[in-house]
């Protein structure tokens, strides 16, 4: 079932949606915004629509399953925007049968608004005491008047005051607003539209029905048994989470280090996984935390400062990255207060980092000097002239002070990969619909890659076609709800893989094939594309800034130098 | 172990930093190798079970230790299986079938 909320009226309409069937998470959601949205609409106007959507397998607590997808067209991309999450909610809505929400219009009086959604249905409340308040302190107000157990969506001032760079903050399962639907601004379209939050009772759901319970639970066991076999998923990263991922960048030369002028940060790992695990470990923090129902692989954590309170959670790899060595910051304390402020204020971690390193650059602060980013990101949630530039994104901010070194892509920041050094990453921030995204090209699984062969990350070969298969099996990935991580398993385990097919067959009473699912994934990118042609966005953004392509990036000394002619084969199907 | 010219530079990662740190050395530490050594070689001469060492970086660039040539001077890292899933294609880690 479809809620429809119109907060010009403060009205609320259900629908079956039968249009819609068969599709789930990214599908759905694009589907949705490319069908009821005027691609030429304003962002932050009444003709756009923010979109919840659930995914084929919310609900049915499957192995990694929880997330859920929000769509809008972006204000920071002028494009079709979706961003995955996870967090409690996409259980709960699925449980209660909701396959998607649609916010739309705009509110006629300057008013604070929280949509309820529980088994009796959805109101729209007026909850003026939370305006104005970040999100921890906003999360808590409502706990107070809603409860523990809900699941809470909810934006910060910088959604309020409707930054580009705004981000959705979501709930955890011990209640605390560590997930967030980061990128393309839609906390800014919610914002907009008077939504201060989203909260998501499900006490009261009836059992969810299977098509064919048995297949579904026999489909689930292969893929839980892939994450439990698999070395990365079953212990990596519940040991190290993301966050290992910056040693491994740094050695290899692709870590962005102060605003993407060397690809080897000195300082990795001061703030790499093995020490933010140490750190974990001596001050009673916490690594391996499950970040949504049904995790397996926890690679979430909970950090605390150094009195042993807690500081921030989900402290991920890339925004480890933007806001420590894209900064030149080495003091994991320093970066942990700013993942935490970038939560609170409800901006996205990635392009706030690569805005406050065009800042660094254009002189604002010296690299390396945390307590100096950490004062001009208080800015944004200042809402002063200043904060909102940077809060606007990398892209305004390198517009705003006059600079040609602005790593973004359609308006959105390039994250923490370097494209000189990981070339296929660079083709995928080049040609996704969603502006650079390091998740759009994510999912790998050897039998659904039509290339063959080791790739060199420091070679044009084979990177087209690799970004390619790895953008149509992400966008499947996208649509089922299952976290993007499952695939790395995959990778291996091809049983996964038949587990995830066999899991979703079985909920619906499908006989769909493997190619089928990726049929879904390649036509929900022909939409998204399509969208933003009718959007203005023209074929030839699909490039990466110049100066990837004329700066050799040290320690390889390397360019992006994969033709455009080639990057626009990327969706030659 | 020593700092000569003719020592390498070693990285250790994830569980491979903890085994470091078990068995006193540092991360990074200098390794006298007098010649060109294969990585197979390094492994035996680190003790280091060929499992527990899914790919070397060589100065950044992925090897895998059978097909690896460490020359003195060089910069190498030891990373165990655990790189999460894309990177282990995009760094060159893993061969598709």
């Amino acid at each position: 079932m479809f809620y429809r909320v119109n907060m010009g009226t403060l009205t609320v309409t259900k629908e079956a949606g039968d249009q819609y069937q068969g599709l789930g998470g990214r599908a759905l959601s694009s589907k949705l915004v490319e069908t009821e949205v005027d691609p030429t609409a304003h962002p932050l106007g009444e003709k756009n629509k923010l979109i919840f959507a659930t995914s084929l397998l919310s609900g049915t607590g499957a192995p990694n399953g929880g997330r859920m997808s929000l769509g809008a067209k972006s204000p920071l991309t002028e494009g079709i925007k979706e961003s995955n999450v996870g967090g409690a909610m996409g259980m709960k809505l699925g449980r209660l049968g909701v396959r998607g929400i649609i916010f739309e219009g705009l509110p006629q009086k300057d008013s604070c608004y929280v949509v309820k959604v529980s088994a009796d249905g959805v109101v729209v409340e007026e909850m003026p005491q939370i305006k104005g308040l970040d999100i921890y302190a906003a999360v808590a107000k409502m706990q107070e008047k809603y409860g523990e157990k809900v699941a809470i969506a909810c934006i910060g001032t910088a959604g309020e005051n409707k930054m580009a760079a705004a981000c959705v903050g979501f709930t955890d399962m011990e209640g605390a607003p560590t997930r967030q639907a980061g990128r393309g601004g839609l906390g800014a379209v919610m914002g907009s539209k008077g939504i201060k939050a989203v909260v998501v009772d499900d006490s009261g759901a009836e059992k969810l029905v299977f098509a064919d319970e048995a297949a579904y639970r026999a489909g689930a066991k292969k893929l839980a048994n892939a994450l439990m076999a698999h070395p990365v998923t079953s212990q990596a990263l519940p040991a190290y989470g993301t966050d290992v991922l910056v040693n491994i960048l740094s050695e290899a030369g692709g870590l962005p280090t102060r605003s993407f002028s060397s690809g080897r940060f000195e300082g990795a790992n001061d703030i790499g996984g093995e020490t933010m695990a140490a750190v974990n470990k001596e001050r009673g923090g916490k690594s391996g935390h499950g970040c949504s129902p049904g995790c397996m692989i926890r690679c979430s954590n909970i950090y605390k400062d150094k009195k042993g309170a807690v500081l921030t959670g989900g402290f991920e790899y890339e925004s480890v990255w933007s806001l420590g060595a894209n900064l030149g910051i080495n003091d994991l304390d320093d970066v942990a207060m700013m993942n935490r402020l970038c939560d609170d204020y409800g901006v996205d971690t990635i392009d706030m980092g690569v805005a406050l390193g065009i800042a660094m650059e254009a002189g604002l602060a010296k690299f390396g000097d945390g307590k100096a980013a950490i004062a001009l990101l208080q800015e944004v949630g200042k809402a002063s002239p200043l904060g909102r530039i940077l809060g606007a994104g990398a892209a305004i901010t390198g517009k705003v002070f006059g600079m040609r070194r602005v790593a973004a892509v359609k308006g959105q920041a390039i994250p923490a990969y370097d494209p000189r050094a990981v070339k296929g990453q660079g083709v995928t921030y080049a040609t996704s619909p969603m502006g650079a995204d390091h998740t759009a090209g994510y999912a790998v699984a050897t039998n659904i890659l039509s290339v063959g062969g080791k790739v060199d990350p420091l070679g044009a070969e084979g990177q087209v076609d690799l970004s390619r298969n790895l953008q149509i099996a992400t966008a499947f990935v996208d649509s089922t709800g299952l976290c993007l991580f499952v695939a790395f398993a995959i990778l291996d385990i091809a049983e996964g893989l038949e587990g995830i097919v066999e899991m979703c067959n079985a909920r619906y009473g499908w006989n769909k094939s493997v190619d089928e699912y990726l049929e879904m994934g390649k036509q929900l990118l022909r939409e998204e594309r399509l969208f933003n042609k009718k959007a203005g966005i023209a074929e030839g953004s699909d490039d990466l800034p110049d100066f990837f392509r004329t700066e050799k990036l040290p320690p390889h000394n390397t360019v992006f130098d994969i033709p455009k002619e080639e990057l626009n084969k990327v969706f030659n199907f | 172990m020593s700092t000569g010219k003719q020592a390498i530079e070693i990285r250790f990662f994830m569980f491979l930093a903890e085994l470091c740190k078990e068995r006193g050395w540092t991360s990074p530490m200098s390794l006298e190798i007098g010649q060109d050594i294969t990585g197979d070689e390094l492994l035996a001469r680190l003790d280091i079970p060929a499992e527990r060492v899914e790919v070397l970086l060589v100065n950044g660039k992925a090897v895998w230790p059978s097909a690896a040539l460490i020359q003195p001077g060089d910069r190498v890292a030891l990373l165990p299986p655990g790189t999460p899933g894309p990177y282990r294609v995009l760094l060159g880690f893993k061969k598709l079938n």
